[in-house]
Order: structure tokens, then sequence, then C-alpha cells
């Protein structure tokens, strides 16, 4: 290459650069933050030259012609005398003419390479699978992957986090990592995905949480990170790997390192950009008409004659809103008015009837939403400075159609720094700021029921349009009117650090970060005023005051016409009295700080070639407060725009303020015996704050051991097809104190009471509680056994590890206490539970000769959970989530046998069931209540199921559920409830996710690549709440899903799935619908998370535009998804009431409720400079 | 440089471990220890007291809160009838029963100790802590507070469970002689209690403040439940020694309410239930505030205002407990068509509480059509109509007092204490007495709205004139059957009348098919007051009582004769009960505790 051409190169590269830099802050439109760190010279020197022999050009490539920048030329013999190849992959070097290049770079096989007087020569290096990840990040330090000896996991962050539309990491390390569980329980944008390491439970009052490290220092959320800056994730599943971070490190660690700046003379500029388009992920499929159909059979069964909240429907209304359907369902659009006489009217006892369906999702739901990232990164080396900074926008958008704003913004912006002072000093400085703003319709501050429930929460009859160009109290009017609430995160970490080289060997670090984070959550309320579709109608009169005749068309007729009725309207009212919800403004502000502290020394000590140790020691420190206040004032001036000034009403108050410390001192020894005897032992001393002062202190002691076997000897035979065998164990305890700091002390809570003189309210102080004054550590103690297989000259990988973690003195209420105590059991280290399970990653790469590239990774894992001890002597109900020897998360229900059919029945002469009233000969139990007689087959005396009657005026007949008589008693029953005496209950389902897996598969070929990525979950089942999951769930509101209103037993469909209809009232286990196997959610799945096809365009056709590289690609997120919920809108990896605004109740704990899903499709494009 | 920066280094771990102890000092901030000098400060024992209030007076509770309160809490007892089956007692032996929730057919607490904890747990704090830092008279009074609350708790729980636990200090969670101990006999708790309620009555301030606990209040909460036990134990227990000694300490302290001065019955009936405000009403001794500013609201008055449907209403049996204006009931009135019960008649013929209690017309609203508006203002109802009610007479955002105890309820204890003691080889009771009780409530003055409807004062009782009810229990004397009727009329839908019939031995009452009075509402003209009833849907459930008995449905055809006593849509009678229902069983899940233990817990007797 000439130097005109490399000067050239250089400018069109600058100038690509401002352009691109120029782009990314157009896009993010506000560039004060971040425009302070753009002043980087980017300049790059590759003409050195050197009076030698001969000078020799060549070009590094690698097996597909591409140029490999950055890899390192040396002369054999001569290491001083070298170079690195260019971004076109070019060098030059002079040297004798006879002399051996040695060329290597990192995840390549490393080459020697005879000059033999040659002046140009090309290389082509070979790619090295097991090398490119062949060092670890672990903790405080780093560690080749051959030598791990503790259940460590990295991520392939090119292959897990690149090309996916996805907003935060969490959500990316779904499915990579075995033993990493991460849930999205529902699709709400901005919002954390739920992680746990190895089982679902490992501590009842603790946190059970994974602690997430972001080079080194814990942050508030993971969505903080963008997933462009990262560098590498390892994921420390064992005590051995995990407890040098001591006591948040209980229940494992996401250890996530950052880019650091290059490690050669270089400049690189990477852009990439993403475009998303997203929509429900499952189709929300909501009776109509049929749901219309299965209120009329409900109400009927019990004699009445109508039913309805607010608007009402009987069985002449049912046939007419049939007939409506075939008239007006082509030509009435959904936004189209309502219209008495066509629409509804109102009965002789001035009840509104509803005839039109409305389909909720036509007004609630925002299709193809659009979403964009942007990212760009600018790293390299200068001298002795390395450099990284990284910018970050992501835009989402919700998919809440009625609200003004439903989105979720980040930027994010970093800065890396070190310098080497000198031969002993390197310095470093970073910085991370991180901005998150969500934006959300305030339509109420209740989380129990937000308007994505109301999407299923009343019938088809509800209408949600509009009535004389007013709109009509619904969700969808209410989140019209709404103002448009906030949460914004500013996230800022400073951090300052040096490695201290004290000698080849012998390293200290220090360093020392600074993490704040300010929260705010602003919630401006309105007043609200619409149609009043919950009360009486009113008459309509026309201008004159005359009463408005109408036809069933909704044509105004005069009075005497044929059919012509007399015409209703609903009144306009202003909903929110004065002062009342949400008539007022409210803001929450929240500040954080943190402050954590690292030093630590690493020595590595050669005995000898076969001795070689690596010893390390440290003190860590972290303090942490948080501290919050809010504020509200009722009575808004002026609702289009709410400020706390122009609100005159009545103003509250309140704050908290939390704070924690930890402080640890650790060490830890690693040992290599003739690098195939592998040994660690980790020793922590931690205190914490959480405990009284004369128990915040102990010890946890961990050790792990390795062996390669491939290396022995006697292994020898094995090879080439066995290129690496290693076996490993590992035993530890960390101490888990992730409870509340009040667990020690009595306390009383202060709060204010609602006994009022006059308008004041009277401060209350509460009893003291009950403590167990000792309370301290819980130990959580891990064994895993592992072993790491690679073949085929390391195209195939295969690990596995059996684990059991065993959580000693888990702080649990202690012994049963009697209701005399006035008061629960106290908190103590009384309780133990264990997980087992077991992990399994398979990884596979290969390359055809012809440049066909394929790979694949699979990643499978199952964890089951086991109280071994809880309050002794406590009565083991069954439906309690704990008790002595439960298995967390099983199911104890019925076994159903089927559904009743007229034939189990004696029929009377009306060809009906005959209601009798038991005999002790037909139910010793239950005689004198009533049941439907049962025929007695081969002699054999029928079950009656009189206990399963709950309502008074059900009774099992044809079309409802029978059950199985398991203990045979000739009744079912539940004994006591209890594991003692639990009748006919039977375990029949375990809600937590079992055999958890992962599959991708990817291949590439002259530029083009794909790859297909599968998540899923083998079992899991959960008895439903709610609307969604049980039939008749409130079949007098009306809504249900298609599923139920197009598959219940009648007379003429006698083989259907669900029940005959009947209006549970709102009870998810009763009559028809007690816990059993018939109607449990099975809600395993195998979703296609991501496809990917990407295109790199050719290398000749980029150089001229100095881009050394540039990908486009199109995405497919969450499109396809195999489910058994035969239709339910219920997704299947959906957590009942949970949600990021209220993780125990939301949406009071209804299945399937809250914000769907979705899914996208994205176009994004790369380029690296 | 290398010394430098090994310096520096040793420099950095010096720094870290000195401060070590600092760093972990960190005790949580939010909840307030409880530490010896939180209990030095007189305002604090305050604050810790103030906690009982809402949940001892909970008056109309709050939000949609109805435990303890009138109308929707209080409606399960002989004068209230719903649609289909009545509501059962209760007739197995629950599993669990510890919630601190009330039971609503005992009109008591469940099972929970919670509150006796926090007066023990404040007896021992007063006398270990505050005692040496407060003054003599501080002291007594809020160990008389303590005292009090802790004596209203078990007189919750006996007249609940009968014997129960008796604590009379704090115990740990160790303890398990305490915690495991069987049943306190009855009487000896109610010993106990008897003792605290005389120490609260002799130390607790005359004033204390504003709506806060004075002696006038522990006067009148202790001649409810002296008369409450007092009765129990004559009619139930036959100890006339304690029966006697309880009246006669419920007359005493209802006498110093009486003898105070400070009250008086000034107001008309309706005006203690709907005003927004009862501070200056003399008949209050406590009340209950609400206020919507502070977001403290109740929904009671939402369902007394003519739009929101009663599906428990008041029965015929309540209507014929009324007495007529010259104070007969109505088999011994002379006043004119006092044997009418259609609804018209009976606003101007009764009693005035009656026009106070009840909408002057048949009201489909009403499960038996005669619906209540007794706890709401005159104006709420007039808005039943409106697309909009008023926010103080909808939903939960109802804004008016509650008079937790008011002088006619300490008047009607007084006067049947006196009564009963007079059986008990006590002074009779005199024509003074009754005029300083009964005929001071008769003459309490009538609204503009009641007279305008041709209400009249009843007239006084006469001793010498009483008026024998044939209908009387032949068991119950003349002058206690007047007085027991007087308060079912002054107490409708409120605190009393469940615990009233228990105490007297007369749960019977709830049997409808021995009362039939019970399933029926007032005598309706259904095609001239109710014509929507007159509808399709209604045919084959639409009944009334003939006078005679007979019951006529509405077949669609014969509206004409729809006139007779309305029968509640499907209205039947509850399975049968008996004396086990006075007291609640106490759950399994205890009974096991305490076996598992190596302990006893007694069932509450005939629930085996």
């Amino acid at each position: 290459m000439s130097t005109i051409q490399l000067s050239r190169g250089t400018f069109s590269k600058k100038f690509l650069t401002a352009l691109a830099v120029a782009f990314l802050f157009s896009t993010v439109g506000s560039t004060k933050a971040i425009a302070g760190v753009w002043a980087v010279n980017v300049t790059h020197d590759v003409s050195e030259s050197q009076q030698q022999a001969i000078i020799l050009k060549g070009t590094v490539t690698d097996s597909n012609g591409e140029p490999v920048i950055g890899a390192s030329i040396t002369e054999k013999g001569s290491p001083k005398n070298g170079t690195v190849t260019d971004i076109d992959g070019h060098f030059s070097l002079k040297l004798k003419p006879n002399a051996t290049l040695i060329v290597s770079y990192i995840g390549f096989q490393k080459q020697e390479v005879a000059v033999n007087g040659k002046t140009s020569i090309t290389v082509v290096l070979k790619e090295n699978a097991e090398l490119l990840e062949e060092v670890v990040v672990v903790g405080y330090g780093t560690q080749k992957k051959e030598n791990l000896t503790g259940a460590v996991s990295s991520v392939d962050i090119d292959k897990s986090l690149k090309n996916r539309p996805i907003a935060d990491v969490g959500r990316g390390l779904q499915g990579t990592i075995p033993g990493l569980s991460v849930t999205v329980g529902n699709g709400e944008i901005g919002s954390d995905p739920t992680m746990k390491i190895r089982g679902q439970l490992a501590s009842i009052n603790g946190t059970s949480s994974p602690l997430i490290l972001l080079d080194n220092v814990e942050i508030p959320s993971i969505q903080m990170v963008n997933p462009d800056d990262i560098e590498s994730i390892s994921v420390l599943k064992d005590a051995a790997a995990s407890s040098i971070y001591g006591a948040k490190a209980a229940f494992g660690v996401v250890l996530i390192t950052t880019k650091k700046g290059a490690k050669n003379e270089s400049v690189n500029i990477q852009y990439s950009t993403n475009f998303s388009w997203q929509n429900v992920a499952k189709d929300i499929k909501m009776g109509g008409i049929d749901a219309l159909d299965y209120t009329v059979n409900a109400f009927e069964r019990v004699g009445s004659s109508i039913a309805g909240a607010f608007w009402y429907v009987t069985r002449e209304s049912y046939e007419k809103s049939v007939l409506w359907q075939q008239k007006y369902g082509g030509t009435v659009k959904a936004n189209d008015p309502m219209v008495y006489g066509r629409d509804w009217y109102v009965d002789s006892s001035d009840r509104k009837i509803g005839v039109r369906t409305y389909d909720p999702y036509n007004y609630m739901v925002r299709e193809w939403t659009p979403s964009q990232t942007q990212n760009l990164s600018i790293s390299g080396k200068s001298g002795k400075t390395a450099y990284n900074i990284g910018l970050g926008y992501l835009d989402q958008t919700g998919m809440m159609k009625p609200a003004k704003h439903d989105d979720f913004k980040r930027y994010n912006a970093s800065l890396r720094l070190s310098t080497d002072i000198n031969k002993y000093l390197t310095v470093k400085a970073g910085m991370i700021y991180s901005k998150r703003e969500k934006r959300y319709a305030y339509v109420t501050n209740s989380t129990t029921a937000d308007p994505w429930l109301y999407l299923y929460r009343w019938g088809p009859l509800y209408p949600l349009t509009t009535e004389d160009g007013d709109p009509i109290r619904s969700p969808v009017s209410e989140a019209q009117q709404a103002n448009t609430a906030s949460q914004k995160y500013n996230y800022t970490n400073v951090n300052i650090g040096a490695t201290i080289h004290l000698t080849k060997d012998w390293t200290v670090d220090a360093d020392f970060t600074h993490a704040s984070q300010e929260f705010t959550w602003n919630r401006p309320g309105t007043i609200y005023t619409a149609k009043n579709a919950w009360g009486g109608a009113a008459a309509k009169l026309d201008a004159n005051g005359n009463r408005i005749y109408v036809d069933d068309s909704g044509q105004v007729v005069d009075a005497s016409a044929t059919g012509a009725m007399p015409a209703y309207q609903l009144s306009n009212v202003t909903y929110t009295s004065t002062g009342s919800n949400p008539d007022h403004i409210y803001r929450n502000s929240e500040n954080m700080e943190q402050e954590t502290a690292n030093v630590y020394t690493t020595y590595n000590f050669k005995l000898d070639e076969n001795n070689v140790f690596k010893a390390m020691g440290g003190i860590n420190r972290v303090t942490q407060k948080t501290v919050n206040n809010w504020s509200q004032i009722t009575q808004l001036l002026d609702i289009s725009n709410p400020q706390f000034d122009l609100a005159t009403g009545t103003q509250t108050a309140g704050g908290q303020v939390y704070w924690e410390s930890q402080l640890g001192y650790y060490g830890r020894l690693n040992y290599a015996l003739m690098d195939k005897y592998l040994f660690e032992a980790n020793l922590r001393y931690d205190g914490s704050s959480k405990f009284p002062t004369n128990l915040s202190w102990r010890w946890f002691p961990s050790f792990s051991a390795g062996w390669r076997a491939s290396e022995e000897k006697f292994m020898e035979w094995a090879k080439p097809t066995l290129s690496s065998l290693k076996m490993r164990g590992s035993w530890g305890t960390i101490g888990d104190q992730t409870v509340p700091n009040s667990m020690y002390v009595s306390t009383m809570g202060v709060s204010n009471t609602s006994w009022l003189d006059g308008s004041t309210k009277f401060v209350s102080v509460g009893t003291p509680s009950v403590v167990v004054p000792s309370i301290t550590w819980q130990d959580i103690e891990t064994l895993d056994l592992g072993v790491d297989l690679r073949m085929f000259n390391n195209e195939l990988g295969v690990s596995f590890d059996w684990y059991q973690r065993t959580t000693k003195n888990m702080i649990v209420a202690g012994a049963a206490v009697a209701n005399t105590f006035g008061t629960s059991a106290p908190n103590g280290n009384f309780g133990e539970l264990r997980t087992r399970g077991w992990e399994l990653a398979v990884d596979y790469n290969h390359r055809f000769s012809n440049g066909i590239g394929v790979n694949a990774t699979a990643t499978l894992a199952d964890a089951t959970t086991i109280i071994t001890k809880y309050a002794p002597l406590a009565v083991k109900t069954v439906s309690n989530t704990y008790y002595e020897g439960k298995r967390y998360g099983d199911i104890w229900g019925y076994k159903t046998d089927r559904l009743y059919q007229y034939s189990d029945f004696e029929l009377g002469s009306d060809g009906k069931p005959q209601l009798i009233t038991l005999t002790a000969d037909e139910s010793a139990k239950y005689a004198g209540k009533k049941a439907y007689k049962l025929k007695t087959v081969d002699g054999k005396k029928p079950v009656y199921q009189p206990y399963l009657q709950n309502s008074s005026n059900f009774y099992f007949g044809p079309g409802d559920v029978k059950f199985v008589d398991l203990n045979g008693d000739g009744e079912i029953n539940n004994g006591s409830n209890t594991t003692d005496d639990h009748g006919d209950l039977s375990v029949i389902g375990n809600s937590t996710p079992r055999y958890e897996y992962g599959l991708r598969l990817g291949a590439d070929w002259k530029g083009f690549d794909c790859s297909i990525f599968f998540q899923g979950v083998g079992k899991r089942q959960i008895w439903g709440s709610g609307f969604l999951a049980i039939p008749g769930y409130n079949s007098s509101d009306g809504a249900m899903p298609q599923t139920f209103a197009g598959d219940f037993w009648k007379d003429d469909r006698t083989d259907a799935f669900y029940p005959r209809a009947y209006n549970q009232g709102g009870s998810d286990n009763t009559n028809n619908m007690q816990v059993q196997s018939r109607y449990l959610l099975d809600m395993s799945y195998m979703r296609i998370k991501n496809m990917t096809l990407g295109y790199s365009l050719p290398q000749d056709l980029l150089k001229k535009a100095a881009i050394s590289k540039a990908r486009v690609y199109i995405a497919l997120e969450n499109f396809f998804t195999f489910d058994h919920l035969r239709d339910l809108p219920i997704d299947p990896e959906a957590v009942s009431g949970y949600s990021m605004f209220n993780s125990s109740n939301y949406n009071s704990g209804r299945t399937g409720v809250g914000t769907p899903m979705f899914k996208s499709v994205s176009f994004g494009l790369q380029l690296n400079f | 440089m290398k010394k430098n920066i090994l310096t520096l280094f040793s420099l950095i771990l010096i720094v870290f471990s000195g401060c070590s102890d600092d760093v972990l000092d960190r005790p949580q901030l939010n909840n307030e220890p409880d530490t010896p000098a939180f209990w030095t400060q007189e305002s604090n024992l305050r604050y810790y007291a103030n906690e009982y209030y809402t949940s001892f007076f909970p008056g109309y509770n709050s939000s949609w809160g109805t435990d303890y309160a009138p109308l929707l809490g209080y409606n399960f007892s002989d004068n209230c009838v719903n649609t289909n089956v009545q509501t059962n007692f209760e007739s197995s032996i629950p599993s669990s029963r510890s919630s601190s929730a009330w039971l609503q057919q005992y009109a008591g607490p469940s099972w929970y100790f919670g509150w006796i904890r926090k007066s023990n747990v404040f007896l021992d704090r007063i006398e270990s802590y505050s005692k040496s830092s407060i003054s003599t008279e501080a002291y007594g009074h809020w160990s008389g507070i303590a005292r009090f609350f802790k004596a209203l708790e078990y007189s919750r729980l006996v007249a609940t469970f009968g014997d129960v636990p008796y604590y009379a200090k704090t115990f740990s969670e160790t303890d398990y002689d305490q915690m495991f101990k069987d049943r306190t006999p009855r009487a000896e708790v109610m010993d106990s209690v008897y003792a605290n309620f005389k120490y609260a009555l002799d130390k607790v301030r005359a004033n204390d403040g504003n709506q806060y606990v004075n002696k006038y209040v522990v006067a009148g909460f202790i001649s409810r439940w002296m008369l409450f036990e007092g009765t129990w134990q004559k009619y139930h227990s036959n100890d006339q020694a304690r029966a006697k000694k309880y009246l006669e300490f419920a007359r005493d302290a209802a006498e110093v309410v009486m003898n105070s001065g400070k009250y008086s019955v000034s107001s008309d009936f309706r005006s203690l239930f709907g005003s927004s405000d009862l501070s200056s009403n003399k008949e209050c001794i406590l009340f209950r505030n609400y206020n919507k500013d502070q977001g403290v609201t109740h929904c009671i008055a939402s369902y007394c205002n003519g739009y929101e449907s009663q599906t428990s209403a008041a029965n015929l049996a309540l209507v014929k407990a009324f007495i007529c204006v010259d104070g007969k009931n109505w088999k011994n009135s002379s006043v004119a068509k006092a044997d009418s019960f259609n609804l018209s008649n009976l606003i101007k013929t009764r009693d005035p509480r009656f026009e106070a209690t009840f909408w002057y017309a048949p009201k489909v609203q009403s499960a038996s059509l005669l619906y209540s508006c007794k706890f709401i203002d005159r104006e709420g109802p007039t808005h039943a109509a409106d697309a909009n009610i008023p926010a103080r007479y909808a939903s939960m955002t109802n804004t008016n007092a509650y008079p937790v105890m008011r002088l006619s309820e300490v008047l009607l204890n007084w006067i049947e204490a006196k009564a009963e003691l007079a059986t008990l080889n006590g002074v009779a009771v005199t024509q003074a007495d009754i005029d300083k009780s009964i005929n001071v409530i008769r003459n309490r003055p009538l609204d503009s709205e009641a007279i305008s409807r041709g209400v009249t004062k009843t007239a006084p009782m006469q001793l010498a004139s009483l008026p024998d009810d044939p209908d009387r229990d032949s068991d119950v004397p003349v002058l206690i059957w007047e007085i027991r009727r007087e308060r079912q009329m002054e107490f409708v839908f409120e605190h009393s009348r469940l615990l009233d019939i228990k105490r007297w031995g007369k749960l019977q009452y709830m049997n409808c098919t021995t009362h039939p009075d019970n399933l029926k509402g007032i005598w309706v003209n259904i095609p001239q007051e109710v014509p929507a009833y007159l509808v399709k849907a209604k045919i084959g459930k639409l009944q009334v009582a003939k006078a005679d008995g007979t019951i006529v449905t509405y077949n669609g055809t014969n509206a004409s004769s729809m006139v007779g006593y309305y029968i509640p849509e499907g209205a039947k009678d509850r399975i049968s009960f008996d004396d086990k229902n006075y007291l609640s069983p106490v759950a399994k899940d205890q009974i096991d505790l305490y076996t598992k233990r190596g302990y006893n817990l007694t069932q509450t007797p005939l629930w085996n």
C-alpha cells in the first residue's frame, strides 16, 4: 500500500467517523451530555521504518480471505523486531531473507512461516475455536479456561447479544447459560427480567437473586447497561467461584466487564444501528358472540334470565347480537359511534342491554410500534494510553394505543482510560452514565387493576367507542385523557484505579467507585370526564325537550312509526370528584449512593515448570445508602398543566432511608501441579451491617480441584479425537445477608391512623415486634461436580455439572406459635432448604473446506428445591407455599376423571337429572347435602361430590367435572388438607420452570450468515387465576377467551373440553374449577427467540470507502411460539401477579392479563472503520 | 518510586481496616426501636394508645370495610331478612381462625390475641420505664387506658368464645406453659375485666382532649359490657352473685355519665347518624369523624342512598316490634289503624324512630321493600335518581360521622341493669327511673321533615300502666320486655341486637320457622306501590302473604291479588341451629398445635 492511499484512507475514515457521530447525535437529540467526551484524535501511524536487509510486504487473512487487523508479526529469534497488520491486513517488515516469521492473533492458531527470500507473502491464519474464549474473567482476575476448577460459564457476546433488538443484557442471556434462569414475566418496556442462578428459591427471606457486577461494582439494574459496551460476561455459579465476592454473592454472580480499549496501537470505530417494529407475540383471541352464549348458558343454568356488569345480556338480546353480527358486522367499524336502538336498548327495569360487541384489542393495542437503537464506540490505543468510548441510544415504543406516551428511552455514555505512567504503575479511570426514562399513561395509581387488565375485564358488550361525539367511560377513554407519568433514572458511576506492577509476577490493584442513582417518579394526575357507562341511561331529548324516538337500526323516526321506541343516551359525567384519585400531582424522588472499594494483590509464583502458584488477597468494602421522599397535593387547578404550585388541596408527604454496608477480607490460592492437577482455595472473612454487632463477622471457606485427565500419558491413545478432558469438583460456603436489617431489633411502626380530630389524623405507634436477637448469617453451601470435554480438534465441546446447594441456618419464622402469642413467630436461623440440579452445555464449530462454517450451542438445565427444615410442628397445610418436606412449587389438586354426561345420572320423567338429599348410605360424610342422583354402574356405589359444591346453586350435573376418588373412600374431599391427611388431593404439578433449554444454530458462507435461537422450558405448570385461566371466572362480567367460549359443554356439544357454563363469581378454585389436573395450565414452551440473516459486504467493495467491515441483517425476535395453552391469550412466559409496578399482586394476581409480550422484526447495520 | 507505591498501598490498607466498625454500624432508621427512652415521654404513650381507636371504635369503619359497621356489618340477626336462604349459622369447626378480622356471626373478634399482647406490653413498659418519669396522675391515666382496652378486648373475646386463656403479662415465644395455656374460666376472666374496668374508671382523666378516651367513654363501655356479662351470668350461668356484681357496676358506671351533667338527648334521631360533625351533639360521648381531604371516608351512607341495594333488610318481626305513638305495642294500642302494616300508615303511627330509620315508600332496592335510610342525612336519598350522586352519598366517599357511644345507650343500659337487679332482690324500678331514662329518649326532638310527615313523639312510658304484650315471652317480665323493645327500636342495624338476644338466651328468635315474621316484609299493594314488579320475569317468583298466612304467587294475571305482606324473593329459613351457636368454636389447627406441644386446648362446649 502506498503512502498516498494510506493518508486518503485515514482521511476518509475520519470523515466517515464524523458523519457517524453526527448522525448519532442528531438521533439522540441531546448532545450536551455526551459531546464532551468526543475529543479523540483519530490518527493512525503505520509508517514505521527499519533499516535492515530486505523489506517483506505481506497480507494476513483468515480462512475466508478477510483481512486480519492487528495480527502480530515477529521475527523468530528476535522478538523485538515486529509489527502489526493494518486495517487491510497488510504489513511490512525489514528482516533477513532467511528469517522465519511468527504470526499470531487472538482466536487464531499461531503460525510460523519461513520467508525464504520472498518480498511478498500472504499468510492465512486458522481459527481456533477453543482459543477464542480461552481466558475467562473470574472474581478479581482472569483464569485460563482450561485451568478453571469452579462452575463458571462465559457468554459468547457476539452470538448472544449482537444482532438482537433487545433492550437489555438480561433478555439476551435467556437460554444461553445453563443454570441461569431468566424470566420475562410480561411485555412492560423498561422492566428488568427476573434472573435466578440454579433454582428459583435459595432463601425465603433473602432475595435469591444473583449479584450483578459491572466491572466489580454492583449495579442496581441490568437495564442500565448498554449491551454494546460489554466485552465479556461470566456467570459464577458455585460457592468456589463466587465466594470471593462475599456477602452479596451467595446466589451466584453475573460478572460483566466493559470494553477497556485496544491492546495494540490502533483505532477502531464501530457503529451499529437497528430499527425494529413490535407487535403482540401471541394473538389475543377474546370471545365475542360465543362469550355471550356462555353467559346466557351460565345464568339459565341457575334459573336466572339476565346477567351483566353495567351492560346486560338476556336470551333475547343474545339472539339480537347474533343478528347484529350478520347485519352490521361487516359495515360498522370499531370506532363508529354507539347508536341507541341498533347497538343497545333499555329494558323495562331500566337496565342497559347490549347488542353490539366490541373487541378491546382494536382499541387498546397499537400494532407494529417502532423502536430503534444506535450505538457508536471508539476504542484504541495510542502510545501507553488505551481508551474506549461508548455511546448508545435506545428508544422503544410500547403498545398502549390510547396513551399519549408509552415509551422507554435509554442514553448511555461510557469512557475508559488507562495509561502506563511508568513500568510500575498503570492508572485507570472510567465513567459510566446511563439515563433511563419510561413514560406511560397515568390512569390510576392502582397496580392491582391497570388498563391492560381491562383488555380482559369486561365482556364484549362493554362499549369502547363514543356516543354523540363524547368518549364513553372505559379504560380506553381514561387512558386517552390521562396525563403522562414518568420514571427517570440517572445513573453515574465514576471509577478510578491503579495497578502497581511491583515485580513481573506481583501486582497490586486498587480501585474505588462512586456510583449514584437518582430516581424520580412523576405522576401528574387529571380529572376524568366521559359518558357514564356504569350508571343508568337517561332519556334522549331533542333541542325542544321532546323525546326522540328511534327504530331498531338507530334511525330517528316519528313516535307513531312502527317499531318506534323512545331513545336513551348515557349522561356525560366527570368521574373524578374534587381531590379524589387521580386529581393530584405526585412526585417521588430517590437518591442512591454507593461506594465500592477494592484493594487486592496478586502474586504469581513458579517454583518450577511443574509447580505453579498464584496467590491473591484483598479487601472489599461496600457502603450503600438510599434516601427517598415523596409528596402529593390534590385538587389540580388546570388539568392540562398539573403543577405543585397549581394544586390547592391536601398536601401529604413521606420518605424513608435505607442503608447497609459490607466489609470483607479475602484470599485465594491457586496451585497447578504439572498442569494436570489443579487446586484452588478461597477464604473470606465477612462483616455485614445486617446483624447484631457480635454476630456480624464470619469466616467462609471454599475449595475446588480439577484434573486434566487428557494430559495424562495414559490418555495419549485418545488423541487427537479427544482434545481435552477435565474433571472438577468444588465445595464451599458463602454467607448470605440479603435480609432486612431490622430483624434483630424490636421496632414499632409509626403511622397515621384514620382516627381524626376534626381534620387531623392521629399518629400511632404499633406494638413492638418480637425478634430473636441472635439472628445471623444464612450459610449457602455448594457442592459441585463437573466435567469438561472437548473433542475433534476442539470442534465439539461438552460441559456437565451436577450440584447441590444447601441453605443452612435459613432465616424463617420459628416454631409455630399459638394464636394466644398475639403475633407471628419471630424469624430466626431455623430453616434449611436444598436445591439439586444439573447443567449441560454443548458447543460445536466446524468449517468445511468449501468455506461454509457451521456452529451450534445448546444448553439444558434442571433444578429442584426442597424445604428440608421449616417451622417445626406447624400444620403442614398442602396449600401453603412452604412446609417442611415440600418441593418448592408443588401444586396439590384433584385428579380429574372426565366430564359427567347425561348417561351418568338417573334421569326423571322430564329427562333431567333428579336432585336428591343424600342419605348416609350414599355419602357417609355429607349426608343431608343435595346432589343429582347418579346411576349405579356394575353394582358399584357411585361417588358423590357434595364437598366440592361450594355455591348454593351449584350441583354436579351433566357437563360438570367428575373427579377421581384417589383414596377410594367413597367421598371426594381434601381430608384435612394436610400432608398427613390430604384426602383425594395429590401433587399434580410444579410451578417452577424445569428443563430450561436454549439451542442456537448458525452458519456462514461468503459473507452471508444466519442463525436461529430456540429457547424454552420443558416443564412448568400453574393453576391460573382470573378471566383467562378459569372458565366462567366471572361470566356475568362476561369477558373470556374464545377458547372457553367456543368449547364449553352444552347439550349439543358433549365432547367439549371445558365444563358446562357456570358463573364462578370471581373464584379460582371452587365447584367445577377445583384445582385439578385437567385444567392445570401447561406453561412449557419453545420459542424461536431470534432468527437472523446477515450479509457482510465484500472487502474490496468496502475498501474504497475505508470501511473495514459492513454488515446488514434482518432479525425476527420472539416470532414463533410453540406452547400447550390451547390458544388461550396467555403467554407461556407470563408470571401471574408480577410486574415492575407491583411484584406480588399486579393486576390482582390474575394470569396473563399484564402488558402483552411482544415480538419484533428488525433491520440492522453494523459498520467498522 | 517503588517505595512510594508501597507506602501508598499500606496507607490504603490502614484506612480501610481502621474504619471497619463504623462502616458496619448501620441500624435501620425507618421504625422506632423499642428502647426505654421511648417510653419516658408521655406523648409517646399517647401515640401508642392511638392505635387502638379505629379497631375498638370502628364507627362506620372506613373505605369499603364493614367489620363492626352498622347496616352492612351488623345484619346477622332476627331483625333482618334477605332473599333466598337466610345466612346459616356456623355448623362445623373451622380449620383455622386466626385473622384479625371479625366474626360476623358472633359480632366479635376472631381467635386473635394481638390486642391483648399490645395491652400487656403497654402495661409492662409503663411499669418498667414510664412510671419513674411521668407524673402519678399520668401514670394512673395511661395504666387506666391500657387496662381499659385490655378489658374491652377480653369482653369481646369472652362474648365470642366464652372461656379464653387469660394473660396478665406478656411472655416470650419459648414460654410454652403460657402460650399453650388452656382456657381460663369465663368468670375468672370477667372478674379480671371487672378489676381492670374499675381501675380505668377510677384513673382515666375526665378530659384528655378532643376525640381521646376519657372517663365518660370508659364509663359508657363499662355499662355496655357489664350489662352484657351480668345478664349472661343470669341467663346462662345462673351465677346470681356475679350477675349482681356486674349489673351493679353497669348501673354505677352509667350513673357516672348520667350524673356528669355533660350529656343530654337534645338532637333529633337522624342527626345522630347523618351529620358530618357531631362535636356539638350533646348526646355523643364519643364519635368517629370522617374527612374527605384526609382520605378517611366510609361506604355505609351509600348503602342508604336509595340507589344502592340493601340485600339484607328489615323484616316484619322488627316492624311489629315498634310501638305506636301511644306507647303501646300494635296489639295493645288504641291508635287508629295500629294493625295496619302498610308503610304510609306505619310512618305516622309508630314511634318516631321508625320514620327516621326507614324510607317512606316501598323501594325495590330493598330485599324486603322496606329500605333503611338511617345512616345518611335527610338530603342523601333525594339524589337517588340523579345521574351523578354526590360523592358524600356514593361509593366509599361518605363522610357522615358515627356516634360510637351515645347517652341513649347508657340510659338503656342503666335502666335494664336496674330492672334486672330488681329481679335479683334489688331495689324496684321507679317511675322516676323511667323518666330519667326511657322517657328522656322518647322525648327526643323531631326534625321538620318528620313533623311534615305527621310523625309525633311517643307518649312517655308509665310504670303503672305498662302494656302487656300478648306476644311477650312468658319468662320475661313486662317491664324488661318493654325495655328490650326500646333497645330494639333504638339500635336497628347497630351493634346490639345479635349480642342482646345471645345474652338473654333468646337465640331461637333467629329460627324463622317458629318466627315466620322474620321472612316477611311490610304490607304492600304491589299494583299500586310497586308496579315495576308486575313483569314477566317475576312470574312464579313474586309472592305476598295474606293476613291469614295464605301465600299468593304472581302468575302474570293475578296482579290485583298481589296485596299482602311482601315475601322477599325465595326467602327460606336457615338450616336449624342449636345452643352451640351461642359461642364460637376454636379452630382445629390451634387444638392440633397444642396437642403436638403436649398441651390441651379445650374446645368450646357443644362443639365436638
